[in-house]
């Protein structure tokens, strides 16, 4: 009694604990996956938030004369302002070395006594030009230097002069300046200007050597041909290039790199829908010097840049932005490094886009009226405002402006682009990039790699399985079934590796090759079977009948042979000596030697094994006295095959394909390897493709924490994730319902 | 003596002379039939005639190859490789192991059901066309008919007759069974092989079946494995007795029953063993 109650004890114990570990098992399981979902939205999120601002500091500042700019330095500790009086004024914004939030820790005065500033200039984020009441000029950089001598992080200010200390006239004749643009690179200064008398200037400062380390420099004065009573805009375009001249609402385009000369005029299509005739009322560059923005009375933003049209180049508007209903848009602020700008209306609303993303980030007011002063944080993460002698410091969170839905699904134009397009390109070497992170390419090429893979796979996949499971002798079958499935387990790697190196070269070279090998296999199988069928049944005997097919190997390495033999006589005979030319040159079609062809072979092989394991299966285990019955009606094999064994089979064969579709769409390696990675849209055979998982592999080793680009590659591998997940869902309701249908007993 | 007391269904049992057939009585003619597995021989030296328009039982312990020998009379052993076949089984005169005999053609003949109900999954409809489809026939009113005239015959029509185009499979096992049947009928065949039909059924769903039996001798002749000496006693006008491979005893139902010539037989049917 003692024994049997221990035992029972015993079992229970082991009963409840098996239970709970299958249970913690299953739950621990559930739980991996939804955290590895939660991480990556938790990653992707951020991309599409809207922008924040909020102010984080506002003093009240008594500036005896006008603020004509002001600036801030990149930790957002210490500002400055810039007064008509010509001087400039740092202020701490935080407490700190014997400083108070507010104070004024120092004022240089930026003109000789008794001079004054009649204008100012901002150029980009830090460059300040200067222009004294006689119409000399004068380039100044607020410069911010930390200092750790005392322990604590001090912002110590300074001034530079790039250009020197010397206030310089632009123009030869010493006339006024009205309107005055400037840009400068390591090389060379450029001063578009218009004067007093109606003349437009150019005034180029040639750097002896280079700006960075000296400022010696030769002056070049040019006259540009231009008549005009005043204007209202001039702009040198950061890459020195162009000039935009805006006299009311035309713009003149004028490009500089030799003898300066007119190259379009912009004149912008405006909605007539008021009573008063609609203009143009600011002007500003884009980030990356190619792209205006225009804004007009109508409350709107219109981006222009040059594209490629039939007629030669030309300007084009690409998109507009509507900012405001009723008010004219006085004044637009650019970023330097990225494609965002800020609008302002008369009663001091602002507005804060992206022009690729076409995304409306922010609208808020942040002052009452017009701003004295408004300038951007060096990092783009806050703003600095002057008005009514009070200084105000905002916060910006604007991290990723250059994602929308719009952006990564639908067709972008961007810039120097003739129209819009799906382009995936995440970098560049170049700082005014504009990235372009549209999904759709690496979408498609992940979806043609699997089909050119599945549509290689699952031919040869399904005709074997059926082959094994249904005709095959069962010895042969227990070595074959075996065999196939070993293939599985080699590593993909080396699939891509040999695909990529191997494979694609040869297909290169033997294209004609390939092609008769698609006729020629087939045939000789079909020539091998017949001739063994018509053979005297004394040479039968030679073989084990179970083994008989045996005798395809040498048939098919025949025909493999000859196909290859026979390559480059075809190839001189038909195309001319080269394939590879023919296509490119008589076809017109772009053969990339990494192509789809090479892709769906090799993966194509690695996802073989899938589906004919599974399939195999199926087929095998549809129950025998199914067949039986269908073959004692009259059937014959290949009937019972078709309207029997298939069609029970079909829930099994049908997850097989899909399995194969799912290893498909995530492989990576024989992708990564043997596709070229480039991304573009084309079906061609004959081109390459960039999976979204080889995309993920290449580009997340050099992204940047945090960056727009390494939260796309997550939404890359959530969008991926997604895909197999909907395959996956899709391929089991079907399944499900083919197995209501189709079951056996 | 004989614990087996044969509930009559069929009351006009004409006596025949095994031995002693007009061609035009022969359905089924088998000579000197020897079958191998390997080199394990599963059927010796078999020789009978089984008559036209008659049932005929084989009944034997397991392994004494009555399905073995069932099987070859519509050459369903050709699926098996290492089976070997030696003699004659004439129909209409021709032998069926001849060479140029096409098997599919046979089968058409010499309709079959298994010991378990085997219908597609397909629905009722498609399961009694299936035998015509393969042929070819596709047109509508023919296949129609063909349906009606197969599932009355194999006494279903009235229970399915509101659900043709249903899944056979949920169909009930006796249901199946006769569902089973009526696509083998539909197809017109001369001999309807029964491989234990009713094993995997239940007494109700068997009595059906064998009534069904009954019936179905009036159009095609009748062979019927079951090792349920009962259910041959019943339904059956001939009973060969096969042991190991031999066959021991074949004569008309009730002598085998009632006056079995060989010892072997007696001891089978008084339950000595099997």
């Amino acid at each position: 009694m003692a024994i049997a109650s221990k035992s029972a004890n015993y079992r229970k114990v082991k009963n409840s604990l098996a239970k709970w570990i299958i249970t913690l098992g299953g739950i621990s399981v559930l739980f991996t996956l939804v955290l590895i979902f939660m991480y990556l939205l938790y990653v992707i999120k951020p991309i599409f938030e809207s922008a924040k601002v909020d102010v984080t500091a506002k003093f009240v500042i008594n500036e005896e004369y006008k603020v004509l700019a002001t600036g801030v330095d990149e930790l957002k500790e210490v500002a400055y302002s810039i007064t008509e009086q010509g001087k400039i004024n740092f202020y701490q914004l935080v407490d700190g070395d014997g400083h108070k939030a507010g104070d004024k820790i120092l004022s240089q005065p930026l003109v000789a006594d008794g001079e004054s500033l009649a204008q100012l200039i901002n150029v980009g984020q830090k460059q300040k030009l200067l222009i004294d009441s006689a119409g000399n000029v004068q380039l100044i950089v607020p410069s911010f230097t930390a200092n750790f001598t005392s322990g604590k992080r001090v912002i110590i200010p300074s001034i530079r002069y790039p250009l020197g200390k010397e206030y310089l006239p632009i123009d030869e004749n010493n006339a006024a300046i009205t309107k005055l643009s400037f840009a400068m690179d390591d090389e060379k200064a450029i001063f578009v200007a218009f004067t007093q008398d109606n003349r437009l200037i150019k005034t180029t400062l040639l750097a002896e050597d280079d700006f960075n380390y000296d400022t010696a420099y030769d002056v070049q004065y040019q006259e540009i041909d231009y008549e005009a009573k005043q204007v209202n805009d001039i702009l040198v375009s950061s890459g020195l290039s162009m000039a935009f001249v805006r006299q009311n609402d035309q713009v003149a385009v004028f490009s500089l790199d030799y003898e300066p000369e007119l190259k379009a005029t912009i004149i912008p299509q405006l909605a007539q829908n008021k009573s008063t005739p609609n203009h143009i009322t600011s002007m500003a560059l884009l980030s990356g010097g190619s792209s205006i923005l225009l804004g007009d009375d109508n409350g709107s933003v219109s981006q222009w840049f040059e594209v490629a049209t039939d007629e030669g180049r030309e300007f084009k508007e690409i998109r507009r932005f509507k900012v405001s209903d009723n008010e004219p848009i006085t004044a637009i602020y650019t970023e330097q490094y990225r494609k965002s700008f800020y609008t302002e209306t008369p009663s001091g609303e602002m507005g804060m886009f992206y022009t690729t993303s076409e995304a409306d980030l922010w609208r808020g007011n942040l002052h009452q009226g017009n701003a004295q002063a408004l300038s951007i944080a060096p990092r783009a993460d806050g703003l600095v405002v002057f008005s009514n002698n009070e200084l105000a410091i905002f916060s910006v969170k604007n991290e990723h402006p250059e994602v929308t839905w719009q952006a990564l699904w639908q067709e972008v134009w961007y810039e120097s682009y003739p129209e819009p397009e799906f382009i995936w390109q995440s970098t560049s070497g170049s700082d005014d990039f504009e990235a372009k992170f549209s999904l759709v390419p690496i979408s498609f090429g992940t979806i043609k790699a699997a089909s050119y893979a599945m549509m290689f796979a699952v031919p040869i996949a399904l005709t074997a399985a059926i082959y094994t499971a249904y005709f095959m002798t069962p010895g042969m079958r227990r070595k074959v079934k075996p065999t196939i499935e070993m293939m599985e387990a080699l590593p993909t790697v080396i699939l891509g590796f040999l695909a990529g190196l191997w494979l694609a070269p040869i297909i290169e070279i033997y294209l004609p090759a390939i092609c008769l090998l698609l006729v020629f296999i087939p045939s000789s199988v079909f020539i091998t079977a017949f001739s063994w069928h018509k053979l005297p049944r004394k040479y039968k005997t030679l073989i084990p009948e179970t083994w008989a097919p045996i005798i395809l190997i040498p048939a098919i390495l025949l025909a493999s042979y000859a196909a290859f033999a026979l390559s480059p006589v075809l190839e001189l005979h038909l195309f001319g000596g080269d394939v590879r030319q023919y296509i490119t040159n008589d076809l017109g079609i772009s053969f990339d030697q990494r192509n789809a062809l090479v892709v769906g072979i090799a993966m194509g092989f690695a996802v073989i094994p899938t589906i004919f394991s599974m399939a195999e299966d199926a087929i095998f285990s549809v129950p025998r006295h199914l067949t039986s019955g269908s073959l004692a009606l009259g059937a014959t094999q290949w009937q019972t095959l078709i309207k029997v064994v298939l069609l029970t089979a079909s829930p099994g064969i049908f997850s097989a394909v899909m399995m194969g579709l799912g290893r498909a769409v995530g492989e990576t390696m024989i992708v990564l390897m043997a596709t070229g990675n480039t991304p573009i849209l084309d079906w061609s055979i004959f081109q390459g493709m960039r999976t979204l998982a080889a995309n993920i592999a290449v580009e997340m080793p050099e992204s940047e924490v945090g960056s727009s680009h390494y939260r796309i590659l997550f939404l890359a591998a959530f969008v991926l994730f997604v895909f197999t997940f909907v395959v996956n869902t899709l391929a089991e309701f079907v399944r499900q319902r083919l197995r209501e249908k189709y079951s056996s007993l | 003596m004989i614990s087996v007391t044969p509930k009559k269904l069929s009351e006009h049992r004409v006596k025949l002379d095994l031995n002693n057939l007009s061609p035009e009585q022969v359905a089924l003619e088998i000579k000197n039939l020897d079958l191998y597995y390997g080199n394990k021989q599963a059927l010796q030296n078999i020789s009978m005639s089984i008559p036209k328009g008659q049932v005929t039982a084989f009944i034997g312990p397991s392994g004494c190859g009555k399905s073995t020998l069932l099987r070859c009379i519509n050459r369903m052993n050709d699926l098996v490789d290492i089976c070997k076949i030696t003699g004659e089984i004439n129909l209409n005169g021709e032998n069926i192991y001849d060479r140029h005999t096409d098997v599919a053609a046979l089968r058409r003949k010499v309709g079959m059901v298994f010991q378990r109900p085997n219908p597609f999954p397909k629905s009722i409809y498609e399961n009694v066309v299936y035998g015509l489809r393969i042929t070819g026939v596709n047109n509508r009113r023919v296949l129609d008919e063909a349906v009606e005239k197969a599932l009355r015959s194999a006494a279903l029509w009235n229970e399915v007759k509101d659900r043709l185009h249903e899944s056979a499979l949920g169909l009930s096992g006796g249901q199946q069974q006769r569902l089973v049947i009526a696509r083998a009928i539909a197809i017109e065949p001369e001999v309807l092989l029964l491989d234990e039909p009713t094993s995997a059924l239940d007494p109700i769903s068997t009595l059906t079946i064998e009534e069904l039996i009954n019936d179905l001798k009036k159009q095609f002749t009748v062979v019927i494995v079951t090792h349920n000496m009962q259910q041959a006693a019943r339904v059956s006008d001939q009973t060969a007795f096969m042991y190991m491979g031999d066959l021991i005893e074949y004569s008309d139902t009730n002598t085998l029953f009632t006056t079995p010539a060989k010892k072997k037989t007696e001891d089978y049917i008084t339950g000595r063993y099997g």
